[in-house]
């Protein structure tokens, strides 16, 4: 089991540094065919013809392609990204800024997006058949076809503008330095509510979807037909049993959702105008900031591969069996 | 009682609109009519006269009577469509509605606009006053006849013998205002209903956006946007995700397990990424959005198209086919697709609501098919910055998109 476990663990591990490898690759492709020459925002005319090769020279542009892309490669994997061109300092320093926000709010929708799929899923399931759940089951397929960008938009002219209650954008009051951390923080939750309805929403109601067509197909099945013959109480064989079986399918689908959350909520960034990596990520390319093109999405490709092999690990604590299917 | 069908509703929505606009589909014909002649009596260049806007209205005339004749007298489609309607079927109808015929459905350009300053911003349900210039020239030649008549009968965005006011008044003279400026517009000129001045009324549906543009007619345009970039990137997607897994499954393994593989490293990173990164290198229009959503929604078919062809191969049919001595594309179209196509189009129309969500969403970060087009997305984003006193720039636009989207997945979900 151990041995089996290890050989997964590895063969993931190098599958996921050749997928990094492949990305940074197709990458650093698509910048250098993109018309336009980066060296441009740092040559003024002005400048001397010496001093500007000094500068091709220590951008390493006037070597041959395949060096620069064999040394580019060298650096990417010993952690330097070099410097941004808009922020003109390490790509670290300022994916550092962005992430950690990210990482709060992305954390903070995913648990809810989890909780309240599970708590709704629950619910419904118990009226199985009643209005409530055929209501709950078509508004689930409703809210998930909703694209962000128009939920968002929705939200922000019913609530803020037409009843004034939430701000419209940022993630901090004009005089917030002055207060204390308990009402900083407060202030923070209350930029934030709108975001996270809109983000929250859609996932919500995916997950509800796997959950409660999980309950449904497990509370078919003999073995739980069964149980109820044998005289365990509902709420033994719901936890101890339907519980477990059902949230298998989610549990890949989160850690695909989990993935694409930390690489940035883009458009609910964008709407709300928040300091997240989508927004960075987004801002970069089309401000043709390569380096911190290039460090954003390794930053992003590496958290989905992690989140991907943590729902694995999750999926074989549930079910040993996947180890043998998982390295296939 | 008979059952009121999808039949009756595309004959009513067709005869109505052929009824509610039957002035301006006689003065199109009669302008073919007038083209057609002078070509024949002219030598000189009236080809010039054909555009796109030209063949687009005369295209969907025709195609509204086409259509309506292969609705009444085809009997397989007079028979598919005797079923009921529902939700699914209403709104897909009406939106190959606006597709096919966006120039008789709307009456005036998706850019025309005119006096900003009175039109811009208007409340869904308002309606503007306006006074119309005399025609003064008068055509001599043939061909001159053929322009003025054509000027008059296609729209244009734009609109010289027309001015929008808020109010107005006569004397001796014809004042209006506009925004607090006042107008003096000599009476002998405009157009007169006997010996008052006509004063004519436009009326705005869905209201009108920042430059005065009718919202009405630019979402009705715009759906020819989302359809057209949702059916070739499908297409693209479509001919990609077959012809790769159809290599894959036909010939070695080495080959199999590179295309898969490669597959999979797509799968993990999200598409968005490439796309957003594409177009911003590259610059955006209609074809590189439709190219790159294309080039990026194949991945999902390969898988499904793989598993298929892998059960098909082992097969009695396929292999009899091939003992025949069929080629390998006559293998594909005749023995393969017509298996797996269920399952397929089920991916596709899933890939279709994806690719317009997508090209919507693009719109909205500024990454769209450009300003030329009036896309959903392209609407919602112009939107965005009237939100305090234009609501129906971001939730009209934004209903239409949810309406298409639930409609499609519904119908996929159906099938």
């Amino acid at each position: 089991m151990k041995s089996e476990l290890l050989k997964l663990f590895i063969n993931r591990i190098l599958t996921s540094i050749l997928v990094l490898f492949l990305l940074i690759t197709l990458v650093f492709i698509l910048i250098r065919l993109a018309p336009g020459d980066p060296l441009q925002k740092f040559i003024s005319p002005k400048l001397s013809p010496e001093l500007a090769t000094q500068v091709e020279k220590s951008f390493n542009l006037d070597k041959p392609i395949h060096i620069q892309y064999f040394s580019f490669l060298a650096k990417i994997f010993s952690g330097d990204f070099g410097v941004s061109y808009s922020y003109r300092t390490s790509v670290l320093t300022v994916i550092k800024n962005y992430f950690l926000f990210t990482l709060i709010f992305s954390t903070i929708s995913f648990l809810l997006q989890f909780l309240i799929a599970f708590l709704i899923a629950r619910f419904t399931f118990k009226n199985k058949d009643k209005l409530v759940d055929r209501i709950t089951n078509r508004a689930a397929v409703v809210i998930y076809t909703i694209p962000s960008f128009v939920l968002g938009l929705f939200l922000v002219i019913v609530f803020s503008v037409s009843l004034n209650l939430f701000p419209t954008s940022g993630i901090e009051s004009i005089h917030n330095d002055s207060v204390s951390v308990l009402q900083k923080i407060a202030d923070h939750l209350y930029h934030l509510i709108l975001p996270l309805i809109t983000l929250t929403a859609a996932g919500s109601a995916l997950f509800y979807r796997y959950l409660r067509d999980g309950f449904s197909q497990v509370s078919n099945m003999n073995f739980i037909t069964s149980l109820r013959a044998s005289g365990f109480s509902e709420k033994e064989i719901f936890n101890k049993h339907i519980l477990p079986n059902a949230i298998q399918p989610l549990i890949s689908v989160a850690g695909i959702e989990f993935g694409i959350l930390m690489g940035g909520a883009l458009i609910t960034e964008v709407i709300f105008s928040l300091p997240g990596m989508g927004r960075l990520t987004v801002s970069a390319i089309i401000n043709h900031d390569y380096p911190l093109v290039i460090g954003c999405t390794f930053i992003a490709g590496l958290i989905m591969i992690v989140a991907n092999m943590i729902a694995d690990l999750i999926k074989i604590k549930f079910d040993k069996r996947l180890t043998k299917e998982l390295i296939e | 009682m008979k059952k009121f069908t999808l039949l009756t509703l595309i004959l009513i929505l067709l005869l109505s609109l052929i009824l509610l606009r039957g002035n301006y589909i006689i003065s199109l014909l009669y302008l073919c009519y007038v083209f057609i002649k002078t070509s024949f009596t002219q030598n000189s260049n009236i080809l010039q006269i054909i555009d796109l806007p030209f063949i687009d209205n005369v295209s969907s005339v025709l195609l509204l009577f086409i259509s309506l004749f292969v609705v009444v007298f085809s009997k397989s489609i007079n028979k598919k469509l005797q079923q009921k309607i529902n939700f699914i079927n209403i709104v897909i109808t009406l939106l190959l509605m606006c597709f096919l015929f966006a120039p008789i459905i709307t009456v005036q350009h998706p850019d025309f606009q005119k006096n900003i300053s009175v039109t811009k911003l208007l409340h869904p349900f308002s309606s503007v006053e306006y006074v119309r210039f005399k025609n003064e020239n008068n055509p001599i030649t043939e061909k001159d006849k053929l322009i003025s008549l054509y000027n008059s009968v296609i729209y244009k965005p734009y609109d010289e013998n027309i001015i929008f006011f808020d109010s107005s008044q006569t004397d001796t003279e014809f004042k209006c205002f506009q925004a607090g400026e006042e107008i003096v517009i000599d009476k002998s000129l405009l157009v007169t209903d006997g010996k008052e001045i006509k004063i004519y009324n436009k009326f705005f549906p869905l209201g009108t956006d920042e430059f005065g543009r009718d919202v009405f007619t630019r979402i009705i345009f715009g759906s020819r946007i989302s359809l057209l970039v949702g059916f070739f990137a499908v297409l693209i997607s479509f001919l990609l995700g077959i012809i790769l897994a159809y290599i894959a499954t036909q010939s070695g393994r080495l080959l199999n397990i590179v295309i898969s593989r490669l597959t999979d490293l797509f799968l993990t990173v999200p598409a968005i990424f490439f796309v957003l990164l594409f177009l911003a290198f590259f610059g955006n229009n209609l074809i590189s959005v439709i190219l790159v959503l294309g080039f990026t929604g194949w991945m999902s078919l390969f898988k499904i198209a793989k598993s298929e062809m892998i059960s098909v191969k082992q097969k009695e049919f396929f292999l009899t086919a091939k003992l025949i001595g069929l080629n390998k594309r006559e293998l594909l179209i005749k023995e393969i697709l017509p298996v797996i196509i269920v399952p397929v189009i089920v991916n596709l129309i899933f890939q279709f609501s994806n690719v317009i969500l997508a090209e919507s969403a693009l719109s909205f970060l500024g990454l769209g098919t450009g300003n030329e087009y009036s896309s959903w997305g392209r609407m919602i984003q112009s939107g965005q910055r009237y939100l305090s006193e234009a609501w129906w720039l971001v939730i009209i636009p934004g209903l239409v998109l949810i309406i298409t989207l639930l409609a499609i997945n519904e119908a996929g979900r159906k099938l």
